[in-house]
């Protein structure tokens, strides 16, 4: 009993709860770790974990880029994609600067290499093209990024020499193990230790004063400059940051973990258009929030593929049979754009804030200034002018 | 093209332009008598009279300092024939990659001018709207020498300049082609002509079109300065709402009179709109309102979003009910296409045939009809003029007792409801699926973008362009095997261009 | 509190009824079937990005296929009745997304064997994993040359063989070079020189594109070939394009399915280039969907285009039967790949039969290998297999484990609105109904 009066007062103060948060995310990552280790769990929970682990990144990288820096940008696959065939067409095709004297040969080059290689091509592109939206906000931002990536998958898809067109580009395989179970493990954790990597080092950024230089930016560009943030260089960084890491985890996706090919489909408009919806549903200004809302939503739409709903006592439908099976079909993307526009209407920061603010104790926090700035009679007075 | 020209051209010229520089302000006898002509126009007539005719130009203006404003856009043209044709020289010398130039010099000295032009144009603290688009022109025309030719003519940049600038940038592309892909259908004469009224009328034609949906968009954007991501589906689902009326009206008909009767589908069309604007009011109170009520932090963004999940319920919800398979109402008119026949000026010299679709040309002046009776009602009704009052001023129109809540919804609502007509007007022309609005919303916003977004004749203007660019690009692609494929790329890389050399089109408002 | 704990027993009430054993076959009364049952998996496009309508036809053809079987009292093996049940999953025609379901049909749904497939990056992709795992499988729809047995090889970089010396791939859809090479050789009868080709720039256009473009050249005519994005609607630039050439072309081939297909049709019937006294129309199987096809293209009349499976003045009883109950449910004829879904799982079902097993995949292949069978799309065998496995020289590799007689022809319509039952079949010769290999368009045959 005293073990609860004192669990029960912790969570009354913030800092307790956000130990118990501390404690839940281990929780979660001890539950990712064990997972495949279930022998009872299949291979396709395992690939659609994958994928899972794979849109999560794509998701809160772009809650960084969007949600806390405020760049509303639709190129966000578009870069994965650069990151991905950069490294197949090294590692297939090599490449040779005559005049810097620099020849890379498809030999010469492994698959790590490769990645490499990719990521860094991903933030060139980032680079140049985070310099050219300097001027750009808000919708003609989200529209040059559309035009942007939009004119990347159709290059991809009708250079068909060069990029093999809708067949795809193959990767360099980057684990080579015959086993398909040993491999799908090995995949498994590769992929989960990639996402937490990347979160590690979009928090790190977010958490750090470039973090908050961002967010400011994203308040008020102007009112930022005016205090002294250089705009134009947090801009193009947090271009090049977030095209690195989703060029990097495309390149390794499609380098035989996820799928060993990648093809211009995947660049459409709308898998760009789920990983928003994702991030969306899940939080965009929580990079946690974002990643967790990828992974939930991805499970959800592939377990919502079929409903089958048992009629419990012996009850039978209209055909004599024992459930009701609905093919959800498109059903279920309907839903999701129901359910995306309503969290944003009324849930703005996403379906997990009340849960991560609990955890954080920044509720609580939030209360205390309010009732500190109502109690402050200069506040009130100021509130009732700005009330008329 | 022989040796001495071209040393001629890179000694003489540079060094009569020296001389011009530095001469013709300090000896010209009007600017002794103080007249109004300032020295850095006698500057630029020096170096462009002395780079152009050598003695001989720096002598008229010496006499006649008046011609300068006018003489220097013609010497402008002439100095960047002279230099476009020692290009087109040089690419056709068969050990250069031909595209080189175009592929890299264009765009090089582009991207240099554009960046060294607005700089100076800050410096000097003028107003450097179109020097970034005039740079980026001018330096694709006629290379190196827009930075001292603009230099010279801080801060004065006509629309003149623009054009002429774009113009001889589009006449190097045609010759290179001429030289280059002799048996392009662009280029290669006798044909050429027709051809290129054929696509130009295919462009004007389908653009027009094209417009409608976009004068939707710019509507919403200019009363709420919010871009509807949903437009694509909105247009969708105006032409489903036009095909099933259709249907169930003939199915109706037919049942009543015991005839089969069709109906024709033009009647789909108001009922699409109504549908559709009511969709939209409804919408638009829902979701928008909030907005404007101060509820919303980070509006631009939540307006993108929020639409952008309208659009996204809309596809799916049409997939579920619709099915994927494709659908076509009837036609408008029962004439296929209408032809202009041949006319032979001479053996050589002939023009035509040029066809049109009969359809399409049909949907063409609906939309041009719908586009003008548009224009009419914001002109001359009070509803429209108080939209456009709410568009120039929110607080003003307030004060006048103009409601901007409900301007706000019948924004959205008729620009929603002119996304269904176009749909419906499409849909006796294009089969329908679904996913129709993607392709399309993507070319609106290439056009609100170009005209300006917010402006209504920008809109139509855009939509004949961009119609135009793909008709050409198309047509007139080196490999007619790509060509195709890029069709819908061409006016995505005018969009691109659009949103960074100018991002208020050619129609906006001036944006802070 | 009271609130809490009844909601929660109302959740463990319906977690309890979720997880009761799901009744799959439904007992007619006349069949005793054993308790376990043969699952076959489809693996069908049922999401953009791939041909919806193409998986709903097909996985409406598998549970056609089951329920036909199953209402036979299933398949007997050992004694015992087996009743068909199906596993569909959904491709979303990416390769990605179809090699994770071909893991959760063989790990999960533990299915016994699989067909469908549409899309040839998808069966590319899985028949590499569907043979490692010994799973029976018979594409029905895969056009690429490569999938096949050989494909396999180049494309996995792996032999063929399984460790227990079989492969497992078999398909009953044509190889696209056996449906080029009946395009040619019509059209080259008819003595064409000029030839323009538009192609999508898909898995399924750019090869077909290039197999037809080498067999034209081979026979001497100048082919152009114009490549376009699905999803296009307006073709007229291009279109223009061609009718600028100076040379009118003999013949417009379209390797474009779906919409995008009847747009361009449409168009090039609007324009006055083809179908015309000069230039002859050839488009594809999409056209044999009449009610789709004159719904979407209603100048399409005198077009010709490519029918894979048997014609339909010489349907027989079963093809009938199926095509009307195609109608009922989607107002339209039967497309091609449906029925040779439908008769792939017959294939296998019987194939399982003749093995006397529903899981040894050796012995299952061998007895599809041995198939010989009169289905809804004529008679079905495999020429060369284990059983024959010698390819005389100049067989195309990937003859092996492919049903050798899909019948292509060609076909024409020739009058405005005719359902593709009535239209005239033109080539080859022996199939010829209205006694001419091309109707020129305005005249009737």
């Amino acid at each position: 009993m005293a073990l609860f009066k004192r669990f029960e007062s912790a969570i009354d103060n913030g800092i307790g709860r956000r130990k118990l948060g501390y404690m839940l995310i281990a929780l979660v990552i001890v539950f990712f770790l064990w997972f495949p280790n279930d022998a009872s769990q299949s291979n396709y929970a395992k690939t659609v974990f994958i994928s899972g682990f794979f849109y999560a990144i794509m998701s809160s990288s772009w809650a960084l880029l969007a949600g806390i820096a405020g760049q509303f940008s639709f190129g966000h696959m578009a870069f994965m994609g650069i990151g991905a065939y950069a490294a197949g067409l090294i590692a297939r095709d090599g490449v040779s600067f005559a005049l810097l004297g620099i020849s890379v040969t498809p030999e010469s080059i492994s698959a790590f290499g490769s990645i490499v290689v990719g990521t860094v091509f991903a933030g060139l592109v980032g680079l140049i093209i985070g310099w050219l939206l300097l001027r750009l906000r808000a919708a003609y931002l989200a529209l040059f990024t559309i035009a942007f990536s939009e004119l990347f998958r159709i290059m991809m898809l009708t250079e068909y020499d060069y990029t093999g067109g809708s067949n795809g580009l193959s990767l360099r395989p980057l684990l080579e193990i015959a086993d398909v179970n040993a491999a799908r493990q090995v995949e498994y954790y590769l992929m989960f230790a990639l996402l937490i990597v990347c979160l590690l080092a979009l928090y790190w950024v977010a958490n750090s004063p470039i973090g908050l230089f961002l967010r400011a930016m994203r308040e008020d560009e102007d009112a930022a400059s005016a205090l002294g943030v250089n705009v134009v260089r947090y801009k193009i960084l947090v271009f090049v940051f977030t095209s690195m890491i989703v060029g990097f985890a495309g390149a390794v996706f499609y380098s035989d973990v996820g799928s060993e090919r990648i093809i211009p489909e995947q660049l459409e408009i709308l898998q760009m258009s789920l990983i928003i919806a994702y991030a969306v549903i899940g939080g965009m200004e929580s990079l946690i929030g974002a990643a967790a809302g990828a992974f939930i939503s991805r499970y959800l739409l592939e377990a919502m593929r079929q409903v089958v709903i048992t009629l419990p006592f012996g009850l039978t439908t209209a055909d004599g049979s024992d459930a009701f099976v609905w093919d959800t079909g498109f059903w279920r993307f309907a839903l999701f754009g129901v359910v995306m526009v309503f969290t944003l209407r009324y849930m703005r920061n996403g379906l997990l804030y009340p849960i991560i603010t609990w955890f954080s104790g920044r509720d609580i926090a939030m209360k205390e200034t309010v009732s500190i700035r109502e109690s402050d009679d200069e506040f009130a007075a100021r509130k009732e002018r700005d009330d008329e | 093209m022989n040796d001495s020209f071209l040393q001629w051209l890179l000694l003489a010229g540079p060094l009569w332009a020296a001389i011009g520089l530095y001469f013709l302000p300090r000896i010209s006898p009007k600017r002794k008598r103080g007249a109004a002509i300032s020295e850095s126009d006698l500057q630029v007539a020096g170096v462009i009279g002395g780079f152009a005719l050598g003695p001989l130009g720096i002598g008229i203006f010496y006499f006649e300092p008046r011609l300068i404003r006018r003489l220097t856009l013609a010497a402008g043209i002439t100095i960047a024939v002279f230099i476009s044709s020692q290009v087109l020289v040089r690419v056709s010398d068969p050990n250069l990659p031909s595209a080189l130039w175009l592929i890299l010099a264009g765009p090089l000295w582009a991207g240099i001018a554009s960046y060294f032009i607005p700089r100076r144009y800050r410096a000097v603290e003028a107003i450097d709207t179109n020097a970034l688009t005039a740079a980026a022109l001018g330096g694709f025309a006629i290379g190196p020498l827009i930075i001292g030719l603009m230099w010279q003519r801080t801060p004065r940049i006509g629309r003149e300049w623009m054009i002429a600038l774009g113009s001889l940038g589009a006449w190097q592309i045609y010759t290179l082609f001429a030289v280059h892909n002799v048996s392009n259908p662009c280029v290669a004469a006798p044909y050429h002509v027709t051809y290129l009224t054929q696509q130009t009328a295919n462009g004007v034609v389908i653009g027009s079109i094209y417009s409608l949906m976009a004068v939707g968009l710019t509507l919403i954007y200019s009363v709420q300065g919010v871009v509807s991501f949903a437009h694509g589906q909105l247009y969708m689902v105006g032409g489903y709402f036009s095909f099933y009326f259709l249907q169930y009206a003939g199915d109706f008909l037919s049942n009543l009179t015991g005839a089969d009767i069709s109906v024709n589908p033009i009647w789909g069309i108001p009922v699409a709109a109504v549908i559709v604007f009511v969709m939209g009011a409804v919408f638009e109170r829902i979701f928008l309102k909030p907005m404007h009520e101060g509820l919303i932090e980070r509006v631009s963004e939540y307006a993108i979003l929020i639409t952008f999940g309208f659009g996204f319920f809309l596809e799916y919800t049409t997939l579920a009910i619709a099915g994927p398979f494709p659908q076509r109402t009837g036609r408008f008119i029962e004439i296929r296409r209408f032809t202009l026949d041949r006319i032979h000026f001479s053996d050589d010299f002939f023009f035509g045939p040029i066809h049109i679709i009969g359809d399409r040309a049909f949907a063409m002046f609906v939309g041009i009809a719908l586009i003008f009776a548009l224009l009419y009602f914001l002109q001359r009704s009070w509803t429209g003029r108080a939209l456009r009052a709410t568009s120039q001023d929110r607080q003003a129109a307030a004060v006048t007792g103009i409601n901007p809540t409900n301007m706000n919804t019948l924004s959205f609502a008729m620009g929603s409801m002119l996304a269904a007509m176009s749909g419906a007007a499409l849909i006796p022309i294009f089969n329908w699926v679904p996913w129709v609005g993607a392709e399309m919303v993507g070319r609106s916003y290439v056009i609100v973008v170009l005209g300006g977004l917010g402006s209504v004749p920008g809109a139509l203007v855009g939509g004949v362009i961009v119609g135009i660019v793909e008709a050409l690009g198309a047509g007139c692609h080196p490999d007619p095997s790509r060509g195709a494929a890029y069709k819908e790329a061409f006016p995505l890389v005018i969009f691109a261009l659009v949103l960074l050399l100018k991002p208020t089109g050619l129609f906006g408002r001036e944006q802070t | 509190m009271k609130r809490i704990t009844i909601v929660i027993s109302i959740a463990a009430l319906l977690a309890l009824t979720a997880m009761l054993p799901l009744g799959i076959v439904q007992a007619d009364g006349h069949c005793e079937f054993a308790d376990d049952s043969i699952k076959i998996g489809g693996l069908v496009p049922l999401s953009a990005p791939g041909a919806v309508a193409g998986g709903i036809a097909m996985s409406w053809a598998i549970n056609r296929a089951a329920d036909d079987i199953n209402a036979d009292c299933g398949i007997e093996i050992d004694g015992a009745n087996y009743a068909i049940e199906v596993v569909i999953g959904d491709s979303e025609g990416s390769p990605e997304r179809g090699q994770a379901v071909v893991e959760r049909f063989i790990l999960e749904d533990e299915v016994d064997a699989v067909t469908g497939v549409y899309h040839s990056a998808v069966g590319l992709a899985t028949m590499g994993m569907l043979d490692e795992n010994s799973v029976p499988t018979v594409f029905s729809e895969p056009w690429n040359d490569n999938v096949s047995a050989n494909g396999i090889m180049e494309y996995d970089g792996r032999p063929p063989r399984n460790a227990d010396g079989v492969d497992h791939v078999f398909r009953v859809s044509p190889a696209s070079s056996m449906v080029g090479g009946v395009v040619v050789d019509w059209l080259n009868d008819l003595g064409v020189d000029n030839v323009v080709i538009i192609a999508e720039n898909t898995d399924y256009g750019q090869p077909a594109a290039a197999d037809e473009k080498a067999r034209f050249e081979a026979a001497g005519a100048t082919v152009t070939q114009i490549n376009v994005e699905l999803g296009t609607e307006d073709f007229v630039p291009i279109l223009s394009r061609i009718q600028a050439a100076a040379d009118t072309p003999d013949v417009v081939r379209v390797l474009v399915t779906g919409e995008t297909s009847f747009n361009l049709t449409q168009q090039m019937a609007e324009l006055g280039i083809a179908p015309t006294e000069d230039t002859i129309c050839v488009t594809n199987q999409v056209a044999f969907q009449s009610e789709q096809y004159w719904l979407n293209v209603p100048d399409g009349n005198y077009c010709a285009f490519n029918r894979v499976g048997i014609i339909p003045s010489l349907f027989s009883d079963l093809a009938v039967e199926l095509n009307a109950s195609y109608f009922e449910e989607f107002e339209d004829i039967v497309p091609s790949y449906a029925m040779a879904t439908y008769d792939a799982v017959w294939i296998i079902a019987k194939g399982m039969e003749q093995a006397g097993s529903k899981s040894d995949g050796a012995a299952i292949v061998a007895a599809i290998e041995a198939t010989d069978l009169d289905l809804s799309q004529g008679r079905y065998y495999f020429e060369y297999g284990n059983h024959n496995p010698d390819l005389p020289e100049g067989t195309p590799a990937f003859m092996w484990h492919q049903w050798p007689d899909p019948v292509v022809t060609m076909m024409q319509y020739f009058e405005q609105g005719q359902s593709s039952l009535d239209a005239a079949v033109i080539f080859p010769q022996v199939y010829q109904t209205h006694g001419t290999g091309y109707i020129v368009p305005g005249t009737s045959p």
